[in-house]
């Protein structure tokens, strides 16, 4: 600051200098002249006095040239020792925070390569380890439903609202390979554990699972109940089994092209779960599936959605106590009304199969799914004339299809919308049509007996068939909420020709209205 | 149908006969890189030669502390070669890889060569620094990295402290006060010794670098000679980086004879030469003689006349809420 002040005043003389020259020149012109004018009079002091300007004028040039070099220097001289160390000490400064920087930098990614991991999204929440070998995921699925039974003289269905399901889900992985899921239900009338198993993930073809889970029977039992087309599931699955304890080995073949499980279980009758550790006998049941999607992986798409395969279970039944049959509790409507149960004191007591062809085509927004059922059980009565013992043959199927109309891919593991409803960006989620029939037939030996009292089920309150036709549409608004109403018209059967007493289920036709609001993440 | 069967024979024995490839995984501290990367070598033509095997070493750095916490947490080393003592004690202790008494396995507890902490200063000495009391002057802008994570660090530590004890007629609260004016004029602490030296080297940072004496000779050789200058302070620390079988990933490799053998090559005269070519003290007397010129002779103290033990200095010293977390600030 001081040098550049000092620069302007020299340059400021130098300029003043360079102005006052000519001026000084011209005064010493007109000083001349007029000393000519003089110097007629006096020509020689007027010589003397111009010499003495010019050797003043070489002077002070020698001044301000001198000066100017001292300018020069002084511009060119390194900086006082001061300024050198204030500039040092700011290159350190600046260094060091560069360092530092790259310091932290490097320990934020190592932190965040050991640090857990976090993340919320449509798939829930998860907490996972940094090398993801431990995951704890937090899912949800809550359905809330009304039904609403039309024509039944207010004396079967009640009409209402209803939490459906309501499940907390915790799911994830310990040491890599070990998958666990615990899912209780809140929705019904007592809290259950629903699922609780590990699976151990030794590689996709072979795959080991414990605990309580779902067998491998039923196509549309196994289906997720989130994706599942209507509010229930068809009477077919009214035919196998829900929820069962036991050990399955399974796995992935040919890049999920084949699968297959098996496993051996506790043994549940006909939808019905284990839903307590108490078990009904000693012998234990064998559940198996094969399944197949040839085309999974190939360029075809038109077969690349079909898949088929066959599922089944086999058991001795022999029920230890008396408290439990080792039954079906009874099969149940869409609108869950129990059209058919054993009698009293009618117990499983023998070998109880079941077999089940299914196949699922999905091929852009259309799907469709069916299986058909065979449960064959050896079913006894005990009363004092004697025993009857029956081989109960119960068949059922059905076949449900869907069309999206938003064109999404249909899909037996769930849809995901194109667009999310978002009416302000006029989107409408997805939108897809659907329809199932369906027909379940009970074995008339069931029926048959001197009466009533003598045949293991009662032809006046219980129907030896039922076929329902449901109808419905489903709105999914995003991948986490869907709405869906339907509309199920069940018929039943009699055996015989027998007229069903009045307040029995079957005695009339069910007519009921499904809504549902549905969140899952 | 015989002679088939003879031919198949002869196969299967010369398949069974023919050389295996071996690997292994050596976890070391920071500055080893070099001395490891030509001890590999050679160690490769001898296993080779000796047992028909070629081994094929791969190598891993870092600050130690961090290194044996890696191998904690499941690095699979079939040998560790750490900075200090307690860095194995740590992986014994947490994950039982090895046995607690693995220093006694190999002489001289485990340590086929030792070293000691220098100073690295910039060419010409410009701060004029002799001594560790040089060090604490103030102005003078120390680099070394974090006792928290690199041995080479806590090595430096305690050779300072162990000078302020000897200065101060082992009053600990001089000692403490001394620490903590060094640690005053520390701008940046790196994870470990090699980070330490590119900070002051190659960043320009600093006036004097704390540091192995094997890297401070690296760093001569590769950032030049006219540019640093190693100063040997009066007084530093006897650091003995020591090595071990991590047994049961050894076991698991089916690599133990080898890894064990590995280190024991380290003791013969060959190992003892590349490690003093690269600057780490041998503890062969004779080829401790033939390098003498390579190492200035100072006085040495040694970590359990100084500090009891390892277990006792970590506890003090670097453990969490320890003398060096509470008397460093981050600048």
């Amino acid at each position: 600051m001081k040098t550049t002040r000092l620069k302007q005043l020299i340059i400021a003389a130098t300029v003043g200098t360079q102005f006052a020259l000519p001026i000084f020149a011209a005064e010493g012109a007109a000083t001349g002249t007029n000393g000519a004018t003089t110097a007629e009079s006096s020509p020689a002091p007027a010589a003397t006095d111009n010499s003495a300007q010019q050797a003043e004028i070489a002077a002070l040039k020698q001044q301000v040239e001198a000066l100017v070099q001292k300018v020069n220097a002084l511009e060119q001289k390194p900086a006082s020792a001061d300024q050198a160390a204030t500039i040092s000490d700011l290159d350190q400064k600046v260094r060091i925070l560069q360092r530092q920087r790259e310091i932290d930098q490097d320990a934020a990614v190592a932190k965040s390569a050991t640090a857990p991991k976090v993340s919320l999204g449509q798939n829930g929440f998860s907490f996972s380890s940094a090398d993801t070998n431990f995951v704890l995921q937090l899912h949800a699925v809550l359905q809330f439903d009304s039904r609403t039974y039309f024509h039944d003289d207010n004396a079967k269905g009640v009409d209402g609202f209803l939490l459906r399901r309501a499940r907390p889900i915790i799911s994830g992985t310990v040491a890599r390979d070990f998958e666990y899921n615990l899912t209780p239900d809140f929705g019904g009338s007592q809290v259950q554990i629903f699922d609780a198993y590990t699976i151990y993930h030794g590689a996709p073809e072979f795959q080991v699972e414990a605990g309580k889970f779902k067998p491998p029977v039923g196509l549309e039992a196994l289906q997720a109940d989130v994706n599942t087309s209507f509010n229930e599931r068809s009477l077919a699955t009214d035919l196998v089994p829900n929820r069962d304890l036991g050990l399955a080995l399974k796995g992935d073949l040919f890049n999920g092209a084949a699968s297959y499980t098996v496993g051996i279980f506790n043994g549940a009758s006909d939808y019905n779960s284990t839903v307590t550790n108490t078990f009904s006998q000693n012998s234990k049941a064998v559940d198996a599936r094969l399944f197949f999607q040839p085309w999974k992986n190939s360029d075809l798409n038109a077969l690349r959605g079909f898949g088929f395969g066959v599922g089944g279970s086999y058991e001795n039944d022999q029920p230890a106590t008396n408290a439990t049959t080792g039954l079906t509790p009874g099969y149940t409507t869409d609108g869950q009304q129990r059209f058919f149960t054993y009698n009293k004191n009618v117990d499983a007591s023998g070998v109880h199969w079941r077999l089940s062809p299914q196949a699922y085509y999905y091929y852009g927004p259309f799907g469709l799914l069916g299986e058909y059922v065979i449960s064959d059980q050896h079913v006894s009565n005990y009363l004092p004339s004697g025993s009857k013992n029956v081989d109960v043959h119960n068949t059922a199927w059905e076949i449900s299809g869907s069309w999206l109309l938003t064109g999404e891919d249909a899909s037996y593991s769930g849809i995901t919308p194109r667009k999310n409803f978002d009416p302000r960006l006029n989107q409408w989620g997805a939108w897809q049509l659907v329809a199932r029939y369906a027909n379940l037939n009970v074995d008339d030996d069931a029926f048959k007996g001197a009466n009533v009292n003598t045949s293991l089920a009662n032809p006046t309150t219980s129907a030896d068939g039922a076929q329902a036709f449901a109808f419905g549409l489903n709105w999914y608004l995003n991948k986490n909420i869907r709405a869906n109403v339907s509309f199920s018209h069940t018929t039943f059967s009699s055996y015989g020709g027998n007229n069903f007493t009045a307040t029995s289920v079957p005695a009339q036709a069910e007519n009921t209205l499904f809504t549902r609001i549905q969140l899952a993440f | 149908m015989k002679t088939f069967l003879n031919l198949v024979l002869l196969a299967a024995l010369a398949v069974s006969a023919s050389a295996a490839e071996v690997k292994l995984l050596n976890v070391s501290y920071d500055p080893t890189r070099e001395l490891y990367t030509e001890y590999n070598a050679a160690f490769a033509k001898y296993w080779q030669a000796k047992s028909g095997d070629s081994v094929n070493v791969s190598q891993s750095h870092g600050g130690s502390g961090k290194q044996a916490q890696a191998v904690i947490n499941g690095l699979d080393a079939d040998v560790v070669t750490l900075a200090l003592a307690y860095d194995i004690d740590a992986i014994s202790q947490q994950s039982h890889l090895l046995p607690a008494n693995w220093q006694t396995r190999l002489p001289n507890n485990s340590t086929p060569y030792t070293s000691t902490i220098v100073f690295l200063v910039r060419k010409g000495n410009p701060k004029g620094i002799k001594d560790w009391n040089d060090v604490v002057k103030k102005g003078v802008s120390v680099v070394v990295p974090n006792p928290k994570t690199s041995g080479g660090a806590r090595w430096a530590y305690l050779a300072a402290y162990a000078y302020a004890l000897e200065k101060n007629n082992h009053d600990d609260a001089a000692a403490r006060s001394f620490i903590t004016k060094l640690y005053k004029n520390v701008p940046v602490l790196d994870s470990g010794a090699r980070g330490a030296t590119v900070t002051f080297a190659k960043n320009g940072i600093g006036d004097v670098l704390l540091a192995w004496e094997n890297e401070a000779h690296l760093a001569l050789k590769e950032f030049g000679a006219d540019k640093f200058d190693i100063v040997t302070p009066s007084l530093s620390i006897l650091a003995e980086p020591p090595v071990a079988v991590v047994d049961k990933n050894a076991k698991r490799h089916g690599t133990l004879a080898v890894s064990q053998e590995y280190l024991k090559y380290l003791y013969s005269d060959e190992g003892q030469e590349i490690a003093a070519k690269n600057f780490y003290r041998p503890r062969n007397e004779a080829v401790a003689a033939k390098y003498a010129g390579n190492f200035t002779q100072l006085k040495l103290v040694t970590l359990d006349s100084e500090f009891v033990s390892w277990a006792n200095a970590q506890k003090t010293h670097f453990a969490d809420g320890g003398v060096f977390d509470q008397i460093y600030q981050s600048q």
